[in-house]
C-alpha cells in the first residue's frame, strides 16, 4: 500500500508548537472554556504587501505551510491540498455583519473574496505559482482527514511531492455565540481529559500543515501508512472492529500500536463510545490524549498528526499526554483515534521511517 | 477495482426544473428559469434577475416529507436531487456495498445564518442554526436520507466545486475505496453571495450574455445536481445501465490573482489539455463543450483564450447553459454534468440563449438554436476563484 513520508511539519496552535524545539514541556492553559492560537510575528513567513489584507487563517495557514516546506528543503509541490471546516471565518462574519448593519449597502469586496473557503490553498498556490491540483475539503471533523486520503491517492496517480494542511480560525462573536448555545465547559486543568462526566468542549483554533513525499528521503520524520473516516459508526464495538481491520490491512494488530492519541474533546456525550473503547485500547496499547492542550475544532487531527509525528522523533510520551500509567519501550507506530461530535470519527496510523 | 467510470443516475433541482424531466423539458424549449427575485430578501431585489427555484422552504419541506426545523434550503434541495439521483440509477444503499456522498457547496447554511445572526446576540431562540452553518451539514443530510452511506466529505472549491467532487467520486471508485458514490454540488440563493458578487461588479442588471461581445456579467442562480457514479463491476454485477462514461477529468490552478483569471487562461488551458490526455481522444474528438461561459468580461474571455489554445481553428460547437439555469455556483458543474448527459442521451446541444455579437478578440461563435445531431464526446469547464480549474470529459454510454 501507498505511505507518505512527511518531509516537513508546520504547526500553529493555542501551545508553542510554531517554535521547531517545543515538545510539550511548557503548556498554556485554556482561556477558561476556550483557546486562542498563538500566532507568530509573520513577517519572517510573509511578504509585507499580502500580508496587510489576509484574514487570520490565511495568515496561520500561509505561516504553517511555509515552515513544512522550509524544513522540507523544497520548492515546488505537485499538489496543495487544504481541510477546513468553517474556512475563513473571520472575513465571512465581517461581510455578513457588513451586510446586515448596513442594510446592504457600502459593502467592498476583500473579505468577501476572502471568505471563500479554499483561500488559504489558492494564496498558497499563488505564492509558489504552482499551477498543479488544488483541492480544499469543508467536511466538518473529516476536513483534514479527506486531504491526506486525497493525497495517498495522488501518489498512486503519480504525484510526488504534497502540501496538506488544516486550518481553523474563530471570531469572538463566534465563542460568544457557542458559549450561549451551551457548547463549552471550562478545563478544569491541563490534564488529560479522558474521564469527562459533563456535556462541553473547549472550543479552538490552529493549523498544521506537512509537505508529504511519496518516497522516503534523509528529510523523513515518519510515515502516514493509512487513514480511515467512520461516519456515525452505531457502537463503540463497531469502531473496535472496524479499528482491528483497519491495522490488519497495514499488517498489524492492536499491540503492535505503541501510542493511541485519542480525540477525547471533554464532553461527556461525545466522549462516550471513546470511553467505552479506552479499556480495549489500555489493555494492548498506550494510551494517550491531545485535545486538552490543543481544544476543539475541525480540524484537530491536524494537531494530533503533528503529536505523532513529533512522538515518533522524540521516541518520547510526554507525560501531559498520557492517560496510561505504563510508558511506551519504544515509539514506532501511532494511531491516531479522532472523534468530532460523536459523528465523525477517524483513524491514522503513523510509522517511524 | 474498476478502471472504467460511468455515471448511472441524475438529479437535478434548478430554476429550469424541480427534477431531470422538468429541466429536460425547459432546456428543450429553449425556456430559462432566470427571472425576478421572488424568495430572496434582498433590497435589490428588483434591480437584479435570479434563476431562484420557484419553491418556497414550505413547499420544499413537503417535498422532502421532513419538517425538521433544522433544515434549510441548501439541505432541501440537495436531498431531493441527491434522491432523484439514486432512484434514477436504481441502486439500493442498503444492499451492503460500499456507498458515498461526496458534495460540494459554497454558501452552505448562510443563507439561515444571514437571517438570524444579529438576533442570536439577543437572543437564544436561534442559536442552533450556527449548527448548520458550516459545508459538511447539508451532505451529512443527504447521507443520512438515503441511508446506509459509509463514506462522506465535502469539497468547496469555489465555482468548480462540483467538478471536484465528481471528480473525486469517480478516483475513489478506481481506487477501491468505494462501490458507488452520490457525487455533486448545492448552492441556494443567499443575501451574502448575492451581495459578494455585486460588491465584485460582475451581476448584469439583465439577463447575462455569456460570450457576446457586449456581456456585463453573470446572473447568480440557485440549484442543486447530483449524479450516481459506478464502476464497471459493481454495475455489471448488478446488470445497471450506464448513461454516460466518465472518460477524462483534470484540475489544475491558474496562479494567477485570488478572483480574476488570467487573461490567457493559462489553468483552463492546464485543465483542458490534462482531461483530454487522460480520456486519450483529440481535440479533433470532442463534439461539444459546454462551457463555464458566466457571461463575465473576464471569464468569457480568458476561457476563449484557453478553447483556441486547445483547439485552433477547429473548435467544436460550443455554448454556456448558465443563462438558463443562471450561475449556481458550487452546483454549475454538476448541473452542467447532468446536462450534458441529456445532450449525450437526446443528441441535442441545447443552446447559448442571449448571444448576438461574437467577442472581437476571439470572434467564437456558440450554438444559439437547439441542434439536434448525434454527440459522443462532451468537454465540460468549471472555473472558480482561487484559480481553481476543472475540466471533466463525458463519453455516450
Amino acid at each position: 500500500m501507498t505511505k507518505a513520508y512527511i518531509n516537513g511539519i508546520g504547526c500553529i496552535s493555542p501551545q508553542n508548537s510554531i517554535d521547531s524545539e517545543w515538545f510539550f514541556d511548557t503548556i498554556n492553559p485554556a482561556k477558561g472554556d476556550y483557546f486562542d492560537a498563538i500566532e507568530p510575528s509573520y513577517k519572517e513567513f510573509i511578504a509585507p504587501n499580502l500580508l496587510r489584507r489576509m484574514g487570520r487563517a490565511i495568515k496561520m495557514g500561509v505561516a504553517a505551510g511555509n515552515i513544512a516546506i522550509q524544513q522540507a528543503g523544497i520548492e515546488k509541490v505537485d499538489a496543495i491540498i487544504t481541510g477546513t471546516g468553517l474556512g475563513c471565518f473571520e472575513d465571512s462574519e465581517r461581510f455578513l455583519l457588513a451586510i446586515l448593519n448596513n442594510d446592504e449597502q457600502f459593502l467592498t469586496p476583500t473579505s468577501f473574496i476572502q471568505s471563500t473557503h479554499n483561500t488559504v490553498g489558492s494564496q498558497i498556490a499563488l505564492i509558489m505559482k504552482c499551477h498543479d491540483y488544488n483541492f480544499t475539503y469543508v467536511h466538518r471533523g473529516f476536513s483534514f482527514e479527506s486531504t491526506i486520503q486525497d493525497a495517498l491517492m495522488l501518489f498512486e496517480e503519480g504525484k510526488e511531492t504534497i502540501l496538506v494542511g488544516g486550518i481553523e480560525e474563530h471570531t469572538p462573536n463566534f465563542v460568544i455565540l457557542n458559549r450561549r448555545a451551551h457548547k463549552f465547559q471550562e478545563l478544569q486543568s491541563n490534564t488529560p481529559i479522558w474521564k469527562s462526566t459533563t456535556p462541553g468542549i473547549q472550543m479552538s483554533e490552529g493549523t498544521a500543515f506537512f509537505v508529504l513525499n511519496k518516497n522516503k528521503t534523509d528529510k523523513s520524520l515518519a510515515s502516514v501508512d493509512g487513514i480511515q473516516t467512520l461516519y456515525k459508526p452505531k457502537t463503540s464495538a463497531d469502531i473496535l472492529n472496524k479499528l482491528r481491520s483497519f491495522l490488519k490491512l497495514h499488517g498489524l494488530i492492536l499491540s503492535d500500536i505503541d501510542v493511541t492519541l485519542m480525540g477525547f474533546s471533554d464532553d461527556v456525550n461525545f466522549d462516550q463510545k471513546l470511553q467505552e473503547l479506552l479499556p480495549s485500547i489500555e489493555k494492548e496499547s498506550v494510551a494517550a490524549c491531545y485535545k486538552h492542550v490543543c481544544g476543539e475544532y475541525h480540524t484537530a487531527s491536524a494537531f494530533a498528526m503533528w503529536t505523532a509525528v513529533k512522538l515518533i522523533e522524540k521516541q518520547t510520551l510526554p507525560k501531559v499526554l498520557a492517560i496510561s500509567d505504563k510508558a511506551p519501550s519504544k515509539i514506532k507506530h501511532v494511531l491516531i483515534i479522532n472523534q468530532y461530535l460523536g459523528i465523525n470519527y477517524s483513524f491514522t496510523l503513523l510509522s517511524q521511517c | 477495482m474498476s478502471r472504467r467510470v460511468y455515471i448511472t443516475g441524475l438529479g437535478m433541482i434548478s430554476a429550469i426544473g424541480n427534477n431531470v424531466p422538468e429541466s429536460f423539458l425547459s432546456l428543450s424549449q429553449s425556456k430559462t428559469g432566470i427571472g425576478k427575485i421572488n424568495h430572496l430578501t434582498t433590497r435589490y431585489k428588483d434591480e437584479f434577475l435570479a434563476g431562484e427555484i420557484k419553491l418556497s422552504n414550505e413547499a420544499l419541506a413537503d417535498l422532502v416529507k421532513d419538517n425538521n426545523p433544522a433544515l434549510n434550503r441548501n439541505s432541501y434541495i440537495a436531498m431531493l436531487a441527491a434522491k432523484e439521483a439514486v432512484i434514477n440509477s436504481g441502486i439500493d444503499t442498503n444492499d451492503g456495498l460500499r456507498t458515498g456522498v461526496i458534495s460540494s457547496t459554497t454558501v452552505a447554511g448562510m443563507g439561515k445564518t444571514e437571517l438570524y445572526y444579529k438576533e442570536m446576540f439577543e437572543k437564544d431562540d436561534h442559536l442552533n442554526v450556527l449548527d448548520t452553518h458550516d459545508c459538511g451539514d447539508s451532505t451529512e443530510r443527504i447521507a443520512d436520507y438515503l441511508g446506509n452511506v459509509d463514506y462522506v466529505t465535502t469539497i468547496s472549491t469555489a465555482c468548480s466545486s462540483a467538478a471536484n467532487a465528481i471528480m473525486l467520486g469517480c478516483r475513489m471508485i478506481k481506487h477501491g475505496q468505494l462501490d458507488r458514490v452520490v457525487v455533486g454540488g448545492v448552492d441556494a440563493l443567499s443575501k451574502f453571495t448575492f451581495n459578494g458578487f455585486n460588491t465584485l461588479m460582475i451581476l448584469d442588471r439583465e439577463w447575462c450574455k455569456p460570450f457576446d461581445e457586449n456581456r456585463k456579467g453573470l446572473n447568480l442562480g440557485e440549484g442543486a445536481a447530483f449524479v450516481v457514479i459506478e464502476g464497471e463491476n459493481t454495475l455489471n454485477l448488478r446488470k445497471g445501465k450506464a448513461l454516460a462514461e466518465v472518460v477524462g477529468y483534470a484540475n489544475a490552478n491558474d496562479a494567477y490573482h485570488q478572483t480574476a483569471s488570467s487573461p490567457e487562461g493559462y489553468g483552463a488551458t492546464l485543465a483542458i489539455q490534462q482531461a483530454l490526455t487522460m480520456s486519450g481522444l483529440t481535440p479533433s474528438q470532442i463534439d461539444y463543450i459546454n462551457m463555464h461561459g458566466t457571461g463575465t468580461p473576464n471569464n468569457d474571455l480568458s476561457e476563449s483564450f484557453a478553447t483556441k489554445a486547445i483547439f485552433g481553428n477547429q473548435v467544436p460547437k460550443f455554448s454556456s447553459t448558465k443563462a438558463f439555469t443562471g450561475h449556481t455556483l458550487a452546483a454549475a458543474a454538476s448541473i452542467e454534468a447532468v446536462i450534458s448527459v441529456l445532450s449525450l442521451q437526446n443528441s441535442m446541444i441545447f443552446p447559448n440563449l442571449n448571444f448576438t455579437t461574437a467577442i472581437a478578440e476571439t470572434g467564437l461563435v456558440p450554438e444559439t438554436t437547439l441542434v439536434n445531431t448525434p454527440l459522443n464526446t462532451i468537454l465540460s469547464n468549471s472555473f472558480g476563484f482561487g484559480g481553481n480549474c476543472s475540466s471533466l470529459i463525458f463519453k455516450k454510454a
